[in-house]
């Protein structure tokens, strides 16, 4: 029942792939609704989003029912718009998702689709348009195609450019993705433009010191150590780690405060929290790594920098409830600071992060 | 395509290139074509024809503010983006501070004023790469170029936030032995001074001192440093000592005043040490400690006389007719008081010679040589009036006044004491003619308040009355 037959459609009505919007030649059978081209593209919309939304898709694309007064169909309407409104933010948090976990191409369909849907709702030049772009744009570049990329980072930049109330953080993201996009295409000094407009967005949005403006300061950094300006590569570096330094202390700290207070009290033990969501964690893990990595070639000459984000990565990983890892990091910073002889007060401060993971880990009955 | 300028007649390559692909050819290009050699038609639209690049489009189409801090970071001047950027909220949180006490805030916004804005790019990023270069020198002269230039009363907190980075720098200046160090410390303790927190201030200033001393530094106007630090410790000190005196602080102010002078004498000039000794001959005056007080006064005396300082030395007799005034020692007093009146006349201090006459007149007046006094007191009023000062020369007058009528109860007395015909008929006549018996003429609220003053002093409620009376004037 899978396949039909283009020929047989009625005249005048056109059936497109969900995916690529070429004639479309099957039909999904759970929902009746949704067409593609071949096996190929049902399967990848299948995997990525279709399976979750497959029955949420019936109402939008069958005609409305009708309404035997005015009232209801405004009734109708609006729960059309909830339904499509309520479809946008899943399929972009699915897609999301995607990215972090680096599976660039499941996360195509699921932010075509939520891009499909904020067209429909808010029309063609809507800013709600533009995190839809930037999500494909992002897939696009991680899938290497980066012409893509550009279209559709362009079209998210006339978007803004045409829009005149356009909120710091979108246009904070969409430099990053520009920035990111020059990196890609080694034009480093469009990228650096991008991503200074992207941390002075961000800076507006959320201040300087904020971690959502660190992503910034990353990538300049590593434009900065590519182009072998490693003293200016140096300082940002410095700066990012201080910035997740500053903000994972004061999760910390708070933490431990209520962990000391409730354990007299009830004996028992808290959930760790960091306070970010999964995009936030992935995106902490992977500047810190990359940082710890860079610092670690030039270990010998400044073991205390790599330290320093070893133990960022210690509290990140222990907040996070990933207490192995947490664990061999504090390893590694504790033997280095042994190897180079550092200061007491140095190693006695691992020491004691290093206890607090592994009474995490084998938790006192 | 004919609005544009026309085409130089060489073609390289790329216009060739370019001709044929411009959708003013007659070639048909596909869209992905032209999508693909974009970057080959911008780079070649950009080369020949000047129009607008793509940063003079963003110049154009965002703030200064914007530009500066984008050229900032794109260069990688973080650490001057986020300086300048909280300095430009905190600007923008006093203007809405000075907004919300509906107070007139004379700033625009900085976004308004570029050459503000030009001038933290300039230094900042100057003052980042010297610090990357580990050169804290360069540094500290950027920061400070940055201090001078908004060094005007609407934006002395700006200067004093590079101050007080300055401060921070220059202790970890040691090239130089501390002259950086110094001065950043001189800085400090006039930014604390400014702000009325004199002890902080006392403490810079001890530091500078401290710096400073034995060497022959100078600033750029020539000053020695070690000067400079003398002249500020002496005046936060005796601002300090002002305080405590309001407060009736006395030995801590005394002791502060010595700490000074000590200071002064150690820094070698004449003039500051006598100075110093003059404020703590009036502390042990304003204690009561009479004696230390003569002796730190004849020191200022002697200085005084050696410098050939007339106007100090006058000061200086002033002061210390205070203290035997205070002791009793009038006639003492009396010939101090003299030499002032003397010195002041003949250097034309009026000021000073009004005082120091009305303290003269004061005391013959205590004394009972009421003609005396009515002549100090003349010789006060006389140059009160030459002044034009008008309060001087209503408390003069009244003083002229209270003299003249002490003097004429003498002969009042004497008429009432005889009680006869013909004294009883010159009380009479005067009584009417409210004239001078001796007949000197005085000005309208002179006699005035000699009439009344006579009445009252009758019934004797002489205090109150020239209380009420200077009072209402």
């Amino acid at each position: 029942m899978n396949v039909i037959y283009p020929l047989a459609v009625p005249k005048g009505r056109r059936l497109c792939c969900e995916v690529c919007e070429a004639p479309a030649e099957r039909v999904c059978a759970a929902c009746t609704v949704t067409y593609y081209c071949g096996v190929v593209h049902q399967k990848a919309d299948w995997d990525s989003i279709h399976e979750k939304i497959c029955q949420l898709l019936i109402p939008l694309r069958t005609s409305m029912p009708f309404y035997n007064s005015e009232e209801e169909r405004q009734h109708g309407l609006q729960q059309l718009q909830q339904r499509q409104k309520y479809l946008i933010e899943f399929c972009y948090t699915v897609a999301q998702k995607y990215l972090f976990e680096g599976k660039h191409e499941d996360a195509v369909p699921a932010a075509l689709h939520s891009l499909r849907f904020r067209v429909n709702l808010y029309g063609l030049s809507s800013v709600e348009l533009v995190p839809a772009y930037l999500l494909l744009a992002e897939a696009s570049l991680g899938l290497g195609r980066i012409n893509q990329a550009e279209e559709y980072l362009f079209q998210a930049q006339w978007t803004v450019l045409k829009s005149t109330d356009c909120s710091h953080a979108t246009h904070s993201l969409l430099h990053r993705n520009l920035g990111l996009l020059y990196i890609a295409k080694k034009n480093y000094k469009e990228a650096r433009y991008h991503l200074a407009n992207d941390i002075y967005f961000a800076s507006c949005a959320f201040g300087t010191k904020d971690i959502r403006t660190s992503g910034g300061y990353f990538h300049l950094a590593n434009i900065f150590y590519d182009l072998k300006k490693l003293d200016l590569a140096d300082t940002l570096y410095t700066k990012v780690s201080e910035i997740w330094d500053a903000y994972l202390n004061n999760h910390y700290q708070v933490l431990s405060q209520t962990h000391t207070q409730q354990m007299d009290l009830l004996g028992k033990l808290f959930e760790n929290d960091t306070g970010l969501d999964e995009a936030q964690e992935a995106e902490a893990i992977r500047i810190l790594t990359s940082i710890l990595k860079i610092r670690e070639s030039t270990a010998d000459k400044a073991p205390q920098k790599t330290i320093f984000v070893l133990k960022i990565l210690v509290m990140l990983y222990y907040l996070m409830m990933n207490s192995s890892k947490a664990q061999e990091y504090g390893m590694r910073a504790l033997n280095l600071a042994k190897e180079q002889q550092l200061d007491v007060h140095e190693q006695s401060t691992i020491q004691e992060l290093l206890s607090l993971v592994s009474t995490e880990d084998h938790p006192i009955t | 395509m004919t609005t544009l300028p026309p085409l130089p007649m060489i073609r390289p390559k790329l216009t060739a290139l370019a001709r044929q692909k411009l959708p003013c050819s007659s070639r048909k290009i596909s869209k992905s074509q032209l999508i693909k050699e974009k970057d080959d038609i911008d780079h070649y639209l950009e080369v020949n024809f000047k129009g607008l690049s793509k940063e003079e489009v963003a110049a154009y189409r965002n703030s200064y503010k914007k530009n500066v801090c984008v050229d900032m970071l794109r260069d990688g001047y973080h650490k001057s983006f986020t300086e300048l950027f909280a300095l430009m909220e905190q600007w923008d949180a006093l203007r809405e501070a000075a907004r919300v006490r509906s107070l007139f805030w004379p700033q625009k916004p900085l976004e308004d004023q570029p050459d503000k804005l030009d001038h933290f790019y300039h230094y900042l990023t100057r003052a980042e790469y010297a610090e990357r270069k580990g050169s804290f020198e360069d540094v500290y002269n950027n920061l400070y170029a940055l201090a001078c230039y908004f060094n005007n009363s609407e934006d002395k907190w700006v200067r004093n936030h590079f101050y007080k980075r300055c401060f921070k720098i220059a202790q970890l200046i040691k090239i130089d032995s501390g002259k950086k160090e110094a001065e950043a410390h001189m800085h400090m303790g006039l930014l604390y001074e400014e702000d009325g927190q004199l002890l902080e201030a006392a403490e810079h200033y001890e530091a500078f001192h401290q710096l400073t001393q034995g060497r022959i530094w100078k600033d750029e106007t020539g000053h020695f440093l070690n000067f400079l630090a003398c002249e500020s410790l002496l005046r936060t000190y005796r601002l300090l000592s002002d305080k405590m005196l309001e407060n009736k602080e006395y030995k801590q102010a005394i002791k502060i005043l010595i700490k000074a002078s000590e200071i002064a004498k150690e820094g070698g000039d004449k003039k500051m040490e006598g100075e110093a000794c003059y404020y703590l001959g009036l502390a042990h005056l304003a204690a009561e400690e009479y004696d230390l007080a003569l002796t730190v006064l004849d020191t200022y005396c002697k200085i005084s006389t050696d410098l050939g300082d007339d106007l100090s030395l006058g000061r200086a007799y002033e002061a210390i007719a205070k203290v035997l005034q205070s002791q009793g020692e009038m006639t003492e007093a009396i010939k101090y008081l003299e030499k002032v009146v003397k010195i002041a006349r003949n250097n034309f201090q009026s000021l000073d010679f009004v005082r120091a006459s009305t303290m003269l007149g004061d005391i013959y007046n205590q004394k009972g040589h009421y003609k005396k006094a009515s002549e100090c007191f003349q010789q006060a009023f006389d140059t009160a009036l030459e002044l034009m000062s008008m309060p001087l020369m209503d408390e003069t007058e009244v003083h002229y006044g209270i003299a003249k009528a002490h003097q004429m109860m003498l002969t009042v007395n004497n008429y009432i004491e005889s009680a006869d015909l013909t004294s009883l008929n010159s009380l009479l006549s005067w009584k009417e003619r409210r004239g001078d018996i001796e007949s000197d003429p005085v000005t309208d609220l002179g006699v005035q308040v000699q009439f009344c003053y006579m009445d009252i002093l009758c019934s004797s409620k002489v205090w109150a009355f020239s209380v009420v009376y200077l009072s209402s004037k």
